[in-house]
């Protein structure tokens, strides 16, 4: 009886050491936010195990670093980061972890442009969270630097995992095609834009990057104040300013609150003309699942809501 | 990465009783200073010294027996006296300014602050979101404290009504007031609602038999009930409370009365029971992970150095460094004499507090405070206090001197 159930165990035994051999191969990969998890997916594919700590729809800004993240760092192989302090989360979250992963910030190498009002805001729900950089984290809103953190990521993938390099390289370079091309569309579609339409508006500005990529003007509420809700003169500046621009419409972001912006509206003869996604993906059902689907979507929209009519 | 910052750490405090701030250093001097304040058992005193320099003391009156709590981003040490109707407040002389790419730290004489606050028994203060808030459990309402005033050395109480005395606590959450409510009458606690700033209530009661032992970590706040661990966040400016119920599997008839939150990561340490304690994650499953002790717990601590560990010192005078991310006790060194739980609650026992890489343990019957290493919890020196030392509290940090 014994002897004849043995090699049905020692086969079950072999297979079950091959699916963990196998699956100890994969590179264990954790990146900080949707973004990043989708360029870490395009150049790892099945080599990886991806884990996405700040996923779809959600604000890095105001993350809150969850035990099970500290414990994906601490299994980690290679921690993927924006940097320039976008993660506001991240060094608690490495001391927390205990990790000896490395820690990259895919931004190395990137064209980055300094923040001349010292950061930004977020509106989170009842409070504008002011997000503090010297330098603008949201490099990403540039195709051209979404190509540099691609080169970082095989890169690193390549120090962690030398055998699957040439597969990473490979990956890469398809995709930065894929970049390249979608770069390309961007920039064909703002030139068929009259030169004095090419202004819009949003809550809260992340797209300088696109802006000097691509020339299309972002206006958005600079002097927000802490408190909920920007002042009298806040709102009277910048309506001056989109008057001035002649901006063309007014965005939504899909991780912000869109009160100031029906104030803005109600008060010029512009209308909200959709929804941008500047720091998160969408949901898989959603425009932005990927980030060459949310930069079309951005595109098309803006360039949309410009068009002459 | 961390490993890299714990031992630049140890580096400064070696550094730290020779670059002392005050002795006009025409450059940028890196230091760390720790500054333990201790409340005598019987006496109604408070003595200070600094960690690595015992001999630089100092010592307050107060009208009683103190829990002592650092306020006010550790400006401030409070001197809560339950059974003496006090609240002193005394200025810390260790201010931290967080200026983003670097902290400053100033190091001065601590000093005891204006007139002390009375009202009928102070106990739980929760210091969050700029205020410092003491419920007093006799007198039906509590008092709010803007932070940022009693920093600057103002002591102003705004008073918020309850509708019965209890032994509960108020708290700001968000944008919100959150407070307990109990019943008419001997004060049963029945759970916690929101209120406005003015003591009325809004919306519904979030019910947690007996709530006790408030904490706020990441989004969160905790608090303890009879049924599980009540949670609240905030969505859409108004509350959403959840109440975890306690694992079926857990041992039964035992609670979670005393909860620390870290500032870290979104996680919570509690006591489960008298020698359980419980991981409580308030949004990933398991909510609940238990670590059974080898014997009751005298009192317990977070690192907030090493966010992933947290201190326990149980009767038999062991040290217990807890690993929380495992939920599991990772190391274990005695290091004072046995405390029997048996007997009154406020019996002289050992309190523990953190400093930088050291926890420091008070050790009541010896005279003594014991500095234990967060490394291998060896002891690295005692300091002799007078009298017998209870209650400590620990204020400092790492930062320029300019
Ligand atoms: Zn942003
Ligand atoms: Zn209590």
């Amino acid at each position: 009886m014994k002897n004849r159930l043995l090699p049905g165990i020692i086969c079950y035994v072999i297979t079950s050491l091959f699916s963990v051999a196998a699956q100890a191969e994969r590179l264990n990969v954790v990146a900080s936010f949707s973004i990043i998890g989708d360029f870490a997916q395009q150049v790892g594919g099945e080599h990886i195990d991806l884990k996405v700590l700040v996923g779809p729809g959600s604000d890095a800004h105001v993350y809150e670093p969850r035990p099970a993240d500290a414990m994906a760092l601490a299994g980690a192989d290679v921690v993927l980061t924006n940097g320039l302090s976008f993660e506001g989360f991240l060094s608690r979250l490495i001391a927390a972890s205990g990790t000896d992963a490395p820690i990259i910030a895919l931004t190395e190498g990137a064209h980055v442009l300094d923040d001349p009002a010292g950061g930004h805001y977020h509106m989170n729900g009842d409070e504008a969270v002011f997000h503090a950089a010297a330098q603008d984290p949201h490099a990403w809103q540039s195709v051209a630097n979404a190509q540099v953190y691609v080169e970082n990521i095989a890169e690193a993938f390549c120090a962690a995992d030398a055998g699957g390099c040439e597969e990473y390289r490979a990956n890469a370079a398809r995709y930065n095609d894929e970049l390249a091309a979608l770069d390309q569309h961007i920039r064909d579609a703002v030139a068929d834009l009259p030169p004095e339409r090419r202004s819009v508006v949003v809550a809260h500005n992340a797209f300088r990057y696109f802006e000097d990529a691509y020339g299309i003007t972002f206006l958005s509420p600079q002097g927000v104040s802490t408190e909920a809700e920007a002042s009298a003169a806040d709102v009277a500046g910048l309506i001056r300013e989109i008057r001035q621009h002649d901006a063309g419409a007014i965005f939504a972001e899909s991780i912000s609150d869109t009160r100031l912006l029906d104030r803005i509206a109600a008060e010029t003869d512009l209308e909200i003309a959709g929804t941008l996604y500047s720091d998160a993906l969408s949901a898989e059902d959603g425009p932005a699942p990927g980030y060459l689907a949310m930069m079309r979507h951005n595109a098309d929209s803006i360039l949309s809501a410009l068009a002459p009519r | 990465m961390f490993r890299k910052f714990a031992t630049s750490t140890a580096i400064a405090m070696i550094l730290a009783p020779v670059a002392f701030a005050h002795e006009g250093h025409d450059h940028d001097d890196d230091l760390t200073h720790y500054r333990v304040f201790v409340g005598d058992h019987d006496k109604p005193l408070v003595t200070a010294f600094d960690l690595t320099e015992p001999e630089h003391r100092w010592s307050f009156d107060l009208a009683g027996q103190a829990k002592l709590f650092a306020v006010a981003g550790g400006a401030v040490v409070a001197a809560v006296q339950s059974d003496d109707d006090h609240v002193h407040f005394i200025s810390s002389g260790i201010e931290l300014h967080d200026h983003g790419d670097h902290t400053d730290l100033e190091v001065s004489d601590p000093a005891m602050l204006g007139a002390p606050l009375t009202g009928p028994r102070p106990f739980h203060l929760v210091d969050h979101g700029g205020k410092v808030v003491i419920n007093y459990d006799k007198g039906g309402y509590a008092g709010i404290i803007e932070a940022s005033a009693l920093a600057g050395g103002t002591i102003g109480e705004a008073n918020f009504p309850q509708s019965y005395p209890h032994h509960g606590f108020v708290a700001p959450l968000g944008p919100v007031w959150l407070g307990t409510v109990a019943a008419d009458g001997e004060g049963a606690r029945l759970g916690l609602q929101q209120f406005q700033a003015d003591g009325s209530a809004v919306g519904d009661l979030a019910p947690c038999t007996g709530i006790h032992g408030e904490a706020f970590s990441g989004a969160f706040l905790a608090a303890g009930c009879e049924e599980g661990v009540l949670t609240a966040t905030i969505a859409g400016g108004a509350p959403v409370f959840e109440m975890l119920p306690y694992p079926e599997d857990f041992p039964q008839d035992v609670t979670t009365g005393t909860l620390l939150g870290s500032t870290a990561i979104q996680v919570f340490l509690g006591n489960h029971g008298a020698d359980g304690l419980v991981v409580i994650d308030p949004v990933d499953q398991p909510h609940f992970r238990r670590i059974e002790l080898p014997f009751r717990r005298i009192d317990f601590a977070l690192d907030p150095v090493r966010p992933a560990h947290g201190y326990v010192l149980t009767e038999d005078g062991t040290l217990h460094r807890i690993d929380l991310l495992n939920a599991e006790i990772a190391a274990s060194e005695s290091v004072t004499e046995p405390y029997s739980m048996d007997g009154h609650w406020n019996d002289p026992r050992p309190r523990i507090a953190m400093a930088g890489d050291e926890i420091v343990v008070s050790d009541p019957r010896a005279g003594l405070v014991r500095r234990i290493s967060t490394e291998d919890l060896s002891e690295i020196g005692t300091i002799e206090v007078e009298g017998q030392p209870y209650n400590l509290t620990v204020v400092g940090g790492s930062g320029l001197s300019h």
